[in-house]
């Protein structure tokens, strides 16, 4: 035999064949022949290796180490550096999504290094087109062994024992269905391969054939040997031309060397086979439909019974058995029934082939033993989700499935368990689903399938898909009715107890499955015309503006700052936003993750956009709006929530006024926003605005203390609750409460009410600061801190991928010195009472996943350590602080310490005359939440008054008409987001300046016009 | 004797036969279990999901016209889960397309308007389809109505499984699934061979005939049992008729040989026949004739055979004439007349075999079948439909035959008659030949033929309608023209034969001619006795198996029209010879000669 010093495995399945791996191989050929390599250098071209996502692949054996993305232009460099210098090619290796590390070698990544790998065991290995690697790998022993050393019970018995069940999705074990088959009268039966993959999304079958498609062979002869057969048909769709060749290659191979046909390895046994193709209809997956297409019929399914171990193809008795199923087979004979149920769970034995696509980043064919969690696929495997969207759900099963959301991640997978979380195991199609997904859309998708796939045969799939998918779509068309989701529930209950085969039975699952776990999406959508992941285009005329909490006219303002007309542009801003210079500054910009550019390159920079607008033009004057109404409104807090309700109302012609406990009115944005994110003057501006429509507001007045509730209730009709979350919780840790331990919005407020205190240095953190938490309140902390001239560094239990803030924050954070430690939390903080000496911490480790979908921490023993500090902010979130609330008044206070609301009008609280919102209804959230809160409570008082005087409800007074102009690139060249000028890390810590500086009008016209203008009506 | 089994229907124990259907069952026991795509005649399918029953064990409902019962099962027709589904399907089939019923011709014949009543669907829950599917109009004879049709593939399965014509077939899938011909090509351009069997077995009015639509539903119809006379098979039919005239014709699913089938011969041009019907005895004189009455006809006719001698009269008999016709032809003129000079219009297919004749049914048990000297695709379609069934089931055909024949492109060799020991060859080596063969036969392949005497089954498939009791009646004979100075030519519906049947008459002769129809022959006949037709007369006939079926009365005959036994009875008590018998007397004496 002829020795190599290197065998470079390339991947030629049809992922990697489409990413352009011939072009590679031939590159790779030419410059191995080019340096004379050739007789110390073997190429070999194999079948799918899995890691289809980074295609085309290469391997380099013996090192092992994985080139990932290979372009023919690579190829010489490639050649140059590792085959003949002997140094791996760093820029070709693969790099870790989150970390950005580099792993050389193949076995070391986690998507390979957490598999097991039995089907897809000569993956990536073996040349799929020559018999005798596959033989040198212990191929057909299995198939001999059937042959000469045990009877077809035994065979039998053995794939009983070893609890193998059909890897197509029901899951019926396979020792049974041989066992009736073999039982069965008759000379001719049939055995059957099903290799008529058609799952959206699953490709486990076609690489199975392409990479190792002599294990298919093999499982064929041994189950026709235990039933009796001497005929078979693999039935593969005609979509899947490298498996038909790969498998005609192989048949023809293994006729040659006498392992099929006549007299297999002599000992009398004969067995054919034939590839049926399947001309791609999705019924034809089912046994019965397949075996009627076989039979050069309508591939429709027919009723069983009789079933096809007593009738199959042709009347004669028949298995039909899945790919992956029979790939098995092989080594279960030749290892023995123990070896294969040794992995696996209880009643699902063995490994599962999962094809992982959808918005995971390693999409590629996974082998997991049966009851690995689903997390652990989605996540160590499979890389997680990109671009740091939120995992939504799993579609397990395909159009027969369902979905396995967030909070069942920890689920181990196999079939009982996956069923009773309203999904099937399917095929082994896994798609993973972001928070972009909309639930119905989804549900939509696959019965629109479905209902194009129902071979029309019998009467509830056939209409009934059609019937649900119109109610479906006009949901999602926003045409949706009260009722639709019970009339959904209803026709699927019907659908799949007396539609004819298993399509129609399992198409209603993903509808279910999605009501299941999404019903309040659904309800969104038929009564509110809301779908929060921005995918139903009828409801919305663009997904940044659907996204907004207060549905700012985006694509508007934008289009008028592509125009340069600023002042338009601020009228638009201010058509829904009290305070779009703050939102320019400090908004979470939920838009912007559902902005259609971001799928191209970035999404455009609204909320900068926003600010420059703001910045650039100035306000539009406001007048004083005359009371008009009778009643007489109290606000209990001026931060956003307050504010904007007190300006809706002040609009509307009420005589609104706020009470304010503090001394500067703002809440948050005040006294827990830094002034080097918000400067005081542009606050105090929007907040001014405000004051001039006629508000009235009245600071360093403590409802409760400074006025009663008895006054407030004589002197006004209606109040309004927004007073906030402004207490920090507690850690529970013993020390908390020396001094120099802050909680975290306490620290930010009495920096910004004793500002000059801290700047002379009256008031002291110290060297070392000790900051707990990953929230923006955080974060704030850490930067002012450091601002006073800290050293300060972040304590955080899990990683930075978890941590809330927004990532631009912690990357600002970093720049600017700040240290983060992740899996570490506090045990205790110890000191005097006068100084923090020390805290000591534990080191976590991160387990299951918890219902927000991030792996829960938990402490690894014996990992505590002490560390020296001066002072310590825990800043692990915030709750309202009830103790104002005068217990006479009615108000209800729930288990989470906020207000409850939603009688009859959404804000309002079980006394009607009190309304509440803001943080202190949904806890700590955004500053576009509350206003959007402000809104709502402004239109429900201004609505409960008007119902109660017979008035009819409040006409909102047609905005000024802004003609917005529409121009729209013929090309759309990439182009990332504009970065946002800001003054140096270094610098911008000796002050409290803001640290962004805002766009140049070049700049920002510049972003603007990278706008697709997804609102345009064509 | 078949195993029986118990079990429980409704919580009614009952016994069934072990491997029938739950639906047999419950209707062998009075249990009413709704169907819509199940046809008695046709295998089920399970495709509409009306007959859903609970079985106590299984996962999901189950088709009771597939399902077979099993010892101890537990069914329940009606249960909640049962009567949603069947609630949900009607829904469903009810919106699919157009079924508005008012406007349908099959208003009050309507297998699904019934179901509709029974689940008192009164409203519908879903929208309906605005969209309108397409009608093919382009066939002779029916309509072809997509938007009431509701995908049940009876039309298909009788077209695949009963006639075994392949025209008909699904094409798209899902709800966009439409019944079409030869891959969506009109109707009437297609491989479509009228037979009608699809609009016999259609549910609903998405396939109905032409002519006789909107002309009333069975409750205002009469329908009469009787058997078709158009060919040697014999098929029975049930004669459609309103206010005395024949509306429409449809197979009898209980007749024994056609088991409901029927093709265009018998279903349709019975119908659509335009030729001149003969209403009153015509006497020619000088040159023309003129109608005179019944009795007068017979008079003369009497007065005509009393002056000349028993050898000098002739009687040619038509094949459609009835048992009870061709019985009282040899009564009256060779037992009580002496008339010897009796032959036949048609040719008649000489016996080969010492052996009792099979039935057509047992075509289908062959595995290779003869067709020597016949052309049953053309003459007797029915039988046809058999044959093809059975090479649809992978018997062989061979078609034996000098001319062009239509079962040519479904045989597997066609030989020339000269050839024909080629033919048997293969079929002596097969386990179960069948011969049909007909009076094309040449003496040579008689021979040939001879030699498969001990293992085949055969039929002689005569080409006149009635051959088979006329040969067997000894109406064959001998008839020799040359000395006859009277002929009397019992020719019925036949069409007249023209120069071949005017060469076996002599030029002076007296000609009688008993005709329903205006021909050559009747244009120059001395005396025209006017003969009904098969729907108004009632009568019998003996098909090619040897079977004697009645022809019942479903019209008044035309004007004066009689039947031709009637005709004859009144010329032989005219003549003095009275031969008065009950029909039923002729079927009895006709059955003794044919044995």
């Amino acid at each position: 035999m002829k020795v190599f010093r290197s065998h470079l495995l390339i991947c030629g399945g049809t992922g990697c064949q489409s990413s352009g791996s011939h072009a590679v191989k031939t590159a790779l050929l030419e410059e191995v022949d080019k340096r004379g390599l050739a007789e110390e250098i073997k190429i070999v071209e194999t079948g799918c290796n899995g890691f289809c996502a980074l295609g085309p692949i290469m391997v380099v054996y013996p090192e092992g180490v994985i080139y990932v993305s290979l372009k023919p232009e690579d190829i010489p460099q490639l050649v140059e550096e590792h085959l003949i210098k002997g140094r791996v090619l760093k820029r070709l290796l693969y790099r870790e999504p989150v970390t950005d590390q580099i792993i050389p070698t193949m076995q070391d990544i986690p998507f390979f290094a957490l598999q097991e790998l039995r089907v897809l065991r000569n993956r990536g290995l073996i040349d799929p087109e020559k018999i005798d690697e596959y033989i040198a790998r212990d191929g057909y022993a299995g198939m001999a062994k059937a042959l000469t050393e045990i009877t077809p019970e035994q065979i039998v018995q053995e794939i009983l024992n070893s609890g193998l069940r059909g890897r197509g999705g029901a899951g019926f074990p396979t020792g049974l269905k041989w066992k009736f088959a073999a039982q069965s009268k008759g000379d001719v039966k049939y055995v059957l391969c099903n290799a008529d993959e058609g799952d959206p999304g699953a490709f486990m079958d076609r690489s199975v054939l392409e990479a190792d498609p002599h294990s298919v062979l093999e499982g064929m002869v041994i189950a026709a040997k235990a039933i009796g057969s001497h005929h078979g048909y693999i039935y593969c769709r005609a979509e899947y031309p490298l498996a038909i060749h790969r498998l005609n290659v192989a048949i023809a191979q293994a006729k040659d060397a006498g392992l099929l046909g006549k007299d297999i390895l002599g000992t009398g046994f004969d067995f054919d086979l034939e590839i049926y193709q399947g001309a791609g209809a999705f019924v034809c997956g089912e046994e019965t439909a397949l075996m009627t297409s076989i039979e050069g019929k309508r591939g429709m399914p027919r009723p069983r019974p009789p079933f096809p171990a007593v009738a199959g193809l042709w009347q004669k008795p028949s298995i039909l058995n899945n790919v992956e199923t029979l790939a098995n087979v092989g080594q279960i004979i030749l290892r023995g029934a123990k070896w294969y149920a040794s992995v696996g769970t209880e009643k699902s034995k063995g490994t599962k082939v999962f094809a992982l696509t959808g918005d995971v980043a390693n999409v590629g064919l996974v082998e997991v033993p049966m009851g690995t969690k689903l997390g652990t696929i989605v996540y160590d495997i499979g890389g997680g989700i990109p671009k740091g969207k939120k995992f939504k759900a799993a579609q397990l099963g395909g159009p027969s499935g369902g979905c396995i959301p967030m909070q069942h991640l920890n689920a181990p997978v196999d079939y009982e368990k996956v069923v009773e979380l309203g999904a099937i195991m399917g095929s082994g199609g896994l798609i993973v689903m972001n928070e972009d997904k909309c639930a119905v859309d989804m549900a939509r998708f696959f019965m629109d399938f479905c209902q194009d796939e129902s071979c029309g045969k019998c009467t509830p799939c056939r209409e009934g898909t059609k019937r649900m998918l119109d109610v479906l779509t006009n949901i999602t068309l926003a045409k949706g009715k009260e009722g639709d989701i019970e009339l959904l529930e209803e026709m699927a209950g019907v659908i799949k107890n007396a539609a004819l085969c298993g399509l129609g039975q399992t198409a209603p699952n993903p509808v279910l499955s999605t009501i299941r776990y999404f019903r309040k999406e659904y309800e969104e959508h038929i009564r509110e015309h809301r779908c929060r992941a921005a995918v139903c285009s009828a409801m919305f005329k663009s997904p940044c503006q659907h996204t907004c909490p207060i549905e700012m006219d985006i694509p508007s303002y934008i289009a008028l700052v592509r125009a340069g007309r600023f002042e338009d542009a601020y009228k638009i801003l201010l058509q829904t936003n009290p305070f779009p210079s703050v939102c320019g500054r400090v908004c979470d910009h939920k838009c912007q993750s559902k902005c259609r550019r971001g799928n191209l390159d970035e999404p455009i920079a609204i909320k900068f956009l926003k600010r420059f607008i703001t910045d650039s033009v100035g306000r539009p004057k406001i007048e004083l709006v005359p009371i008009t109404r009778k009643e007489k409104i109290a606000v209990v807090g001026a931060g956003p929530a307050g504010l904007t309700t007190a300006r809706d109302l002040a609009l509307r012609g009420y005589k609104v006024t706020v009470f304010e406990e503090l001394p500067q009115p703002g809440g948050m944005l005040y006294w827990g926003i830094p002034s080097y994110r918000l400067p005081r003057k542009i606050l105090e501006k929007e907040i001014n605005n405000i004051r001039a429509l006629g508000v009235e507001i009245r600071l360093n007045t403590r409802v409760g203390r400074e006025i009663t509730f008895a006054k407030l209730e004589k002197d006004f009709h209606y109040i309004y609750l927004a007073s906030g979350a402004h207490k920090s919780q507690k850690m529970n840790v013993p020390g908390e409460d020396l001094k120099n331990v802050f909680g975290g919005v306490e620290f930010l407020r009495d920096f910004n009410a004793n500002e000059d205190k801290w700047l002379k240095g009256k008031s002291k953190l110290g060297k070392k600061v000790a900051v707990i938490g990953g929230g923006n309140s955080a974060i704030d902390a850490a930067r002012i801190a450091v601002r006073l001239g800290a050293d300060v560094t972040i304590l955080y239990r899990r990683l930075r991928q978890d941590m809330p803030a927004a990532q631009e924050e912690i990357k600002a954070a970093e720049e600017e010195g700040i240290k983060i430690e992740y899996l570490i939390a506090p045990l205790k903080i110890e000191g005097t009472k006068e100084k923090v000496c020390s805290i000591t911490c534990q080191r976590m480790v991160l387990g299951d996943f918890d219902s927000s979908g991030r792996k829960k921490p938990a402490a690894v023993a014996g990992s505590e350590f002490t560390s020296k500090v001066d002072s310590v902010i825990a800043a692990i979130g915030q709750i309202p602080d009830m103790s104002f609330i005068d217990k006479k008044t009615d108000i209800k206070i729930n288990k989470w310490d906020c207000f409850d609301v939603g009688n009859d009008y959404k804000s309002r609280t079980p006394n009607p005359r009190y309304f509440a919102g803001g943080d202190a209804v949904t806890g700590p959230d955004t500053v576009i939440a509350a206003i959007a809160a402000g809104h709502q409570a402004a239109d429900d008082i201004d609505s409960a008054i008007r119902k109660a005087n017979g008035e009819p409800a409040y006409e909102k007074q047609a905005a000024e008409k802004i003609d917005v102009p529409l121009v729209i690139d013929e090309e759309t060249i990439e182009a990332p987001q504009m970065a946002m000028p800001e003054i140096s890390g270094s610098k911008r810590k000796m002050s409290f300046a803001e640290v962004e500086l805002g766009f140049k009008k070049a700049d920002a016209i510049k972003e603007a016009s990278r706008c697709l203008r997804c609102d345009a009506e064509l | 004797m078949e195993k029986k089994v118990p079990l429980t229907i409704d919580g009614k124990n009952v016994e069934a036969t072990a491997g029938q259907t739950i639906l047999d069952c419950a209707n062998e026991n009075g249990i009413f279990i709704p169907t819509l795509c199940n046809h008695p005649a046709l295998s089920p399918i399970g495709a509409c999901r009306m007959c859903l029953v609970e079985i106590k064990g299984q996962r999901n409902l189950q088709t009771s016209c597939t399902f077979p019962v099993t010892d101890g099962m537990e069914i329940q027709t009606d249960s909640k889960a049962v009567i949603d589904a069947r609630k949900l399907v009607l829904d469903m089939i009810f919106s699919e397309r157009n079924h508005f019923c008012p406007y349908c011709e099959m208003s009050g014949n309507c297998e699904l308007q019934d179901l509709g009543y029974r689940y008192r669907v009164d409203h519908w829950v879903f929208p309906t389809y605005t969209k309108a599917f397409p009608l093919d109009a382009t066939h002779k004879y029916y309509l072809m109505e997509h938007n009431r049709c509701v995908l049940c593939e009876r039309c298909i399965r009788a077209c695949d499984e009963l006639v075994a014509n392949h025209t008909l077939g699904l094409r798209q899938r899902g709800s966009e699934s439409m019944v079409h011909a030869d891959g969506n090509i009109p109707l009437g351009e297609s491989t479509c061979i009228s037979c009608g069997t699809c609009t016999q077995v259609c549910p609903t009015g998405a396939l109905f005939y032409k002519r006789s639509a909107f002309m009333g539903k069975d409750s205002v119809t009469k329908q009469v049992k009787s058997t078709c006379n158009q060919c040697s098979i014999g098929c029975g039919t049930e004669v459609v008729t309103r206010g005395g005239n024949v509306l429409c014709i449809m197979g009898d699913w209980d007749a024994p040989v056609n088991k409901g089938l029927l093709c265009k011969m018998g279903r349709f041009e019975p119908l659509y026949d335009t030729r001149p019907r003969l209403t009153k005895p015509l006497l020619r004189g000088k040159g023309k004739s003129e109608e005179i009455s019944w009795e007068k006809a017979i008079q003369t006719l009497a007065k005509q055979i009393n002056t000349i001698k028993a050898p000098e009269i002739g009687v040619l008999a038509g094949s459609y004439s009835s048992n009870e016709a061709l019985y009282l032809i040899k009564k009256l003129f060779n037992q009580k007349l002496q008339v010897s000079n009796i032959g036949l219009i048609n040719t008649v297919a000489p016996r080969i075999f010492n052996k009792v004749q099979s039935k057509l049914e047992d075509i289908t048990k062959s595995d290779i079948i003869l067709v020597v000297g016949s052309d049953p695709l053309n003459d007797q379609p029915v039988a046809s439909f058999i044959i093809k069934r059975a090479v649809d089931k992978g018997a062989r055909l061979i078609v034996v035959d000098d001319k062009k024949n239509g079962l040519a492109p479904f045989a597997f060799m066609n030989i020339e008659m000269a050839d024909i020991s080629t033919a048997i060859d293969v079929a002596r080596r097969a386990e179960n030949p069948f011969i049909l063969y007909g009076a094309d036969i040449t003496k040579a392949a008689i021979a040939e033929l001879k030699k498969l005497e001990d293992k085949v089954n055969y039929i002689i498939v005569e080409s006149g309608v009635n051959t088979v009791a006329a040969a067997a009646l000894g109406l064959n004979n001998g008839y020799d023209p040359a000395a006859l100075k009277l002929v009397y030519v019992l020719l019925g519906e036949q069409n007249c034969a023209g120069d071949d049947l005017f060469k076996r008459i002599p030029q002076n002769a007296f000609i009688v001619a008993q005709a329903s129809y205006l021909s050559e022959l009747t244009e120059k006949a001395d005396l025209v006795l006017p003969a009904a037709i098969w729907s108004e007369q009632s009568s019998s006939l003996t098909n090619i198996e040897g079977r004697i079926q009645s022809i019942n009365k479903a019209v008044e005959p035309l004007g004066e029209a009689k039947p031709d036994w009637e005709a004859l009875q009144l010329l032989s008590i005219q003549l003095g010879k009275d031969i008065t018998v009950s029909i039923d007397e002729v079927s009895t004496e006709v059955i003794k000669s044919l044995k």
